[in-house]
């Protein structure tokens, strides 16, 4: 995956101004930055939800936003994405979330799809929860049903906003756990948002700061922590003074 | 003023573009007959007992307001007719409508509201899936099937409304009352009635789904859009009735025919 000279403006100046990322396919990527820079607008880019109003978005090679709708589509079937407050369907039980993709984008009996669910409920720790409602589970419950609705469909790419959001520091660790176990058995990339950097580091092989516009790539947790820009060094000590509370105030 | 015209014509653009992009969808990958009558269930089997009333009472306001008016000239033989004519014709659609503007219309901009706001819509392009084939054409298609099922059920009810009060208010048997029906209401009377039905369920379908659609900015994003569907819905039924009045009119002169 690749954003090309990437620029987006939602109408009160430029977000991301011609920023340039590749994503090897098997790696894990983590964002970071300061909230309303454009973390989630990255995934958002990545998954075809937002349109980049300059540059070009590739995956696998084709630009995203110049494919007709069908391929668009089936291109997109190869992502997962976990939405940073799950977008989880309230209308429908536990189960049926994760069997809506399998239903709608496969071809399985009703046997083979309730085998499935019964899989990813278990692979996640929330068989259960089955029949129950998304409003009738925890949040860490809510966190892991997302994932497994993401994963439904074997995704070969899958994009996380925040799967920590929330949650205490154990359920945390957890989910970033099930994450990386989920990762390594179906050879997936990922790219995550987070701000918790105990988690970033525990999930990147490369961690990306988002910030003023600009990508800047800071590498692993020890190139991370001896980065030199100033901005990366304020945020990951999470200092009060410095250029980012500086541009802000 | 000018800030408000320029909403106001953006509305109309982007409903007009919406319209189209669910028309194109329901051409090219239609939605499940499954889904489909789901929605007619529900939002028939949620309004039916409301719109029954309303139908009854406007039917019974209308018996009312004829007694007043024609008892002076002796005339109370014709009360079925003319009061039944008005109905069907113009008032019965009409309230209805608003109505169901009221209760269709809000709680399906409220519902696709908030899944815009939750990323629900999002998720379910993420998932492979068409949200316009998905969520929005089966309620599209349902509501306009459902509301113009329970305008004409409501006015019909509006018949028994206005029978039931002119027998309690002027005294007049219902043999007496439905026997001037058919002298008065024409078939083409009752084709108006329906085709104004339609012509509301259409702009009720197209107003809830296109605002609940496009919602944006959370809880209050919600309250903005379901206020201005409840706006948009009552002006545009209002416009439409005004214009389908006209071309009933102009048929009228065109095809001949005296009745009412």
């Amino acid at each position: 995956m690749e954003l090309q000279d990437v620029s987006i403006d939602f109408g009160d100046g430029p977000l991301l101004k011609r920023v340039n990322l590749q994503i090897q396919s098997g790696e894990s990527i983590v964002l970071i930055g300061p909230s309303g820079f454009g973390k989630s607008v990255v995934l958002k880019l990545f998954a075809g939800l937002l349109k980049p109003t300059g540059g070009q978005v590739l995956v696998e090679g084709h630009d995203l936003n110049a494919l007709k709708p069908l391929q668009q589509a089936l291109l997109l079937l190869k992502m997962g994405m976990l939405f940073q407050k799950n977008a989880l369907f309230d209308s429908l039980s536990v189960g049926e979330n994760i069997a809506f993709p399998l239903r709608e984008k496969t071809s399985q009996s009703e046997e083979q799809i309730q085998e499935r669910i019964t899989f990813f409920l278990e692979a996640v720790g929330i068989p259960h929860a089955r029949d129950l409602f998304p409003d009738e589970i925890s949040g860490g419950m809510q966190k892991r049903l997302g994932i497994a609705r993401a994963l439904a469909l074997n995704p070969q790419i899958v994009l996380y906003d925040d799967p920590t959001a929330g949650l205490d520091p154990i359920t945390s660790r957890r989910i970033v756990e099930l994450i990386l176990q989920l990762r390594r058995e179906q050879k997936s990339t990922i790219v995550a948002v987070t701000n918790d950097m105990a988690r970033a580091y525990q999930l990147a092989d490369r961690i990306v700061m988002v910030v003023d516009g600009e990508l800047i790539v800071t590498g692993d947790k020890d190139q991370t922590l001896k980065h030199k820009d100033p901005r990366v060094a304020q945020f990951i000590r999470g200092a009060l003074d410095g250029p980012l509370t500086e541009t802000s105030a | 003023m000018l800030k408000a015209a320029r909403n106001i014509i953006d509305d109309i653009g982007g409903c007009v573009l919406f319209i189209k992009d669910v028309l194109r969808t329901a051409v090219r990958s239609p939605c499940s007959l499954e889904s489909l009558c789901d929605q007619i269930w529900r939002v028939t089997l949620q309004s039916l007992p409301t719109t029954g009333m309303a139908g009854f009472f406007v039917g019974a306001i209308m018996t009312v307001q004829f007694t007043m008016q024609i008892k002076a000239f002796g005339a109370l033989g014709y009360l079925g007719g003319l009061s039944t004519s008005a109905t069907v014709r113009e008032i019965g659609p009409l309230l209805i409508a608003f109505l169901l503007s009221g209760k269709v219309g809000a709680f399906t901009s409220a519902e696709l509201g908030t899944m815009r706001v939750t990323e629900q819509i999002d998720a379910i392009r993420c998932l492979g899936a068409n949200p316009l084939q998905e969520i929005i054409l089966p309620r599209y298609i349902g509501i306009v099937i459902s509301s113009f099922f329970l305008l004409a059920a409501g006015l019909m009810m509006s018949i028994f409304g206005g029978m039931l009060l002119a027998a309690f208010f002027a005294g007049i048997n219902p043999d007496e009352y439905l026997r001037h029906i058919p002298t008065i209401v024409s078939p083409f009377s009752i084709g108006t009635g329906l085709f104004k039905c339609l012509v509301f369920a259409l702009v009720l379908a197209s107003v809830c789904t296109y605002k609940g659609y496009t919602t944006t900015g959370g809880a209050k994003g919600v309250g903005r859009s379901v206020v201005s569907t409840a706006v948009m819905t009552m002006v545009g039924i209002v416009v439409t009735d005004w214009i389908t009045s006209l071309i009933s009119e102009a048929a009228l002169d065109m095809f001949g025919g005296g009745a009412l």
